[in-house]
C-alpha cells in the first residue's frame, strides 16, 4: 500500500499526533496531508505534525467535520500519508497575504519542478488548494491560478466547526489566517477527479443582472430585486424563500454540469451568496436529488476510468453533510468510501477549476 | 469598434488548450466562471472594456 490512512479522536494534538504517528509506524512517508477539528490548537497541531514527520512534506487545515476511510468525524484529526510509489516529488507553498499575488508561490514551484507554470502538463502534475474559509478571496485565488497555468488544483475552503470565528490553513509548521496553502504534486500514479453536486436543473433561469461579485452579492436577477425574483422562480414568498436554500441552490450550467451558487441570506431585497456571482451570468433554479447515489456513481466512473483506485482526498461541503445528517444518511454517506484509503473534510467552500458550493470535490489516486 | 472579444477568447483558447480538447472545455469553464460566455459573442459583439480587461489578464499569462 504506497497510500495510507489515520485518525485520532483526541482533542489534545500531542496525543493526538502520537497516536497517528503510531498508526503511520513503518510506513516510509514523503507527503502527509491532514484536517483536523478546530478543538485542536491550530499551532499546536501543526507543530506537531511537522515534528512527527520530519522528512514529509506536511500541510493541512481546519475543518467543519472529519472524514477517513469508511468514517465521518468530528473533533478528530485525519491524515493520509503518501510514499515514494505514490508521489514522486511535491512541493509547498503558503500565500501569507491573500491581497499578494501568487507569483512568488509559483516561482517556487517553477524551481523546484525545473519547468515554467504554464508549460507544466496537467496529466503529469496537480495541485491542492486549501483556503482559509472565512477570508472570502477564493474566487480571486482560484481565478488566477487558473490564469498561470493549466495544472488543475482542486481543495477546500478550511473549516471551524460551524463556529465563523476563524480558519486555519497549516504548513511548515505552522498555523496561517486570511491564508492559503498551495501544494502541487507528481504524483507516481494516473489521478483524476471527481466533481459531484446533487441537483437536477429546473425549467426556471435567473440572469444576474446587478450584482457585487467581490461581496458575493446579487441585488437584482432580471432587473427586479434579486430576493424578489429568486422568490417568483420557486413560487414562494421572500419570507420563505430561505427555507428552500438548501434544496434550491442555483447554478451556472456549463453543459449539463451546474456550478453550484448556495444563497446564505437575504437582506432586504439582496441576495448574498457562499461564492461570487458575476454581473450577465444566467443561472439555472436547482432541486435537490440523492447525495449518495450520485457520489456512488460518481466514484465509480472515477474508478472505471483509472481501473483502480488507491486513494481519495474528498473535499465534502458542510452543507451536503448537515444535510446527510438531517436524513440519517451520514454512515451510509461514509461507507461509500470504506474501501479505499480516504481522507477528506467538511469544507465551508470547494473548489475544481473554480470556487463552487454544495459540492464534493475529489482528488482520486490510480 | 466589434469583435475583439471573440478574437481574444478564440485567441487564449488556441494557444492554452493547444488542440487539446479537454483542456479547451476546462479553459470555456474558466472563463465562464469569470462571467464571460464564450459562446455569447461573435465577431459583431461590442468591444466592452471590462470584458477586453477580463481577458487582457488571462492572456498576458501566454507571452
Amino acid at each position: 500500500m504506497n497510500i495510507t490512512t489515520a485518525y485520532s479522536v483526541s482533542s489534545i494534538p500531542r496525543i493526538a499526533v502520537q497516536d497517528l504517528q503510531n498508526q503511520l509506524a513503518g510506513f516510509d512517508a514523503n507527503l502527509v496531508i491532514f484536517f483536523a477539528s478546530s478543538a485542536l490548537d491550530p499551532e499546536g497541531i501543526s507543530r506537531e505534525m511537522q515534528a512527527a514527520f520530519p522528512l514529509a512534506d506536511v500541510f493541512g487545515c481546519s475543518t467543519a467535520g472529519e472524514i477517513v476511510t469508511g468514517r465521518m468525524l468530528t473533533n478528530s484529526v485525519v491524515a493520509m500519508a503518501f510514499n515514494g510509489q505514490a508521489v514522486r516529488s511535491a512541493k509547498i507553498a503558503v500565500l501569507e497575504d491573500l491581497n499578494r499575488d501568487s507569483y512568488e508561490a509559483f516561482s517556487s514551484f517553477e524551481r523546484h519542478f525545473d519547468t515554467p507554470m504554464a508549460a507544466m502538463d496537467p496529466n503529469r502534475y496537480v495541485g491542492i488548494v486549501l483556503v482559509d474559509g472565512l477570508c472570502l478571496k477564493e474566487e480571486l485565488i482560484i481565478d488566477r491560478i487558473g490564469d498561470l497555468t493549466n495544472v488543475n488544483f482542486i481543495g477546500g475552503s478550511a473549516g471551524d466547526d460551524l463556529k465563523f470565528a476563524a480558519t486555519h490553513v497549516y504548513a511548515n509548521g505552522k498555523s496561517y489566517r486570511n491564508a492559503a496553502v498551495l501544494a502541487l504534486i507528481e504524483p507516481a500514479t494516473d489521478f483524476t477527479f471527481v466533481k459531484t453536486q446533487s441537483f437536477r436543473a429546473l425549467d426556471k433561469k435567473l440572469v444576474v443582472t446587478k450584482a457585487n461579485a467581490f461581496a458575493r452579492e446579487v441585488m437584482e436577477f432580471d432587473n427586479k430585486p434579486a430576493a424578489v425574483a429568486y422568490a417568483e422562480a420557486l413560487g414562494t414568498s421572500v419570507a420563505e424563500a430561505p427555507e428552500r436554500f438548501m434544496h434550491n441552490p442555483v447554478g451556472l450550467m456549463i453543459g449539463d454540469e451546474p456550478y453550484v451558487r448556495s444563497p446564505q441570506q437575504i437582506k432586504g431585497e439582496k441576495m448574498a451568496f457562499y461564492c461570487g456571482v458575476a454581473e450577465g451570468m444566467e443561472l439555472t433554479l436547482l432541486e435537490s436529488t440523492d447525495i449518495i447515489q450520485d457520489t456512488s456513481q460518481a466514484l465509480a466512473r472515477a474508478k472505471a476510468e483509472l481501473g483502480r483506485v488507491s486513494g481519495v482526498i474528498n473535499f465534502n461541503c458542510i452543507l451536503r453533510t448537515l444535510e446527510l445528517g438531517q436524513k440519517h444518511l451520514t454512515d451510509q454517506y461514509a461507507s461509500l468510501f470504506a474501501e479505499v484509503p480516504t481522507v477528506g473534510f467538511s469544507t465551508y467552500g470547494e473548489q475544481f477549476i473554480g470556487h463552487i458550493n454544495q459540492t464534493a470535490t475529489m482528488l482520486v489516486f490510480k | 469598434m466589434a469583435g475583439k472579444i471573440k478574437q481574444m477568447i478564440d485567441t487564449i483558447i488556441a494557444q492554452r488548450a493547444k488542440d487539446n480538447p479537454m483542456l479547451a472545455g476546462v479553459i470555456k469553464t474558466k472563463l465562464m466562471l469569470k462571467g464571460i460566455d464564450p459562446n455569447k459573442f461573435t465577431p459583431q459583439s461590442d468591444d466592452d472594456p471590462a470584458i477586453l480587461a477580463k481577458l487582457d489578464v488571462v492572456a498576458k499569462e501566454l507571452k
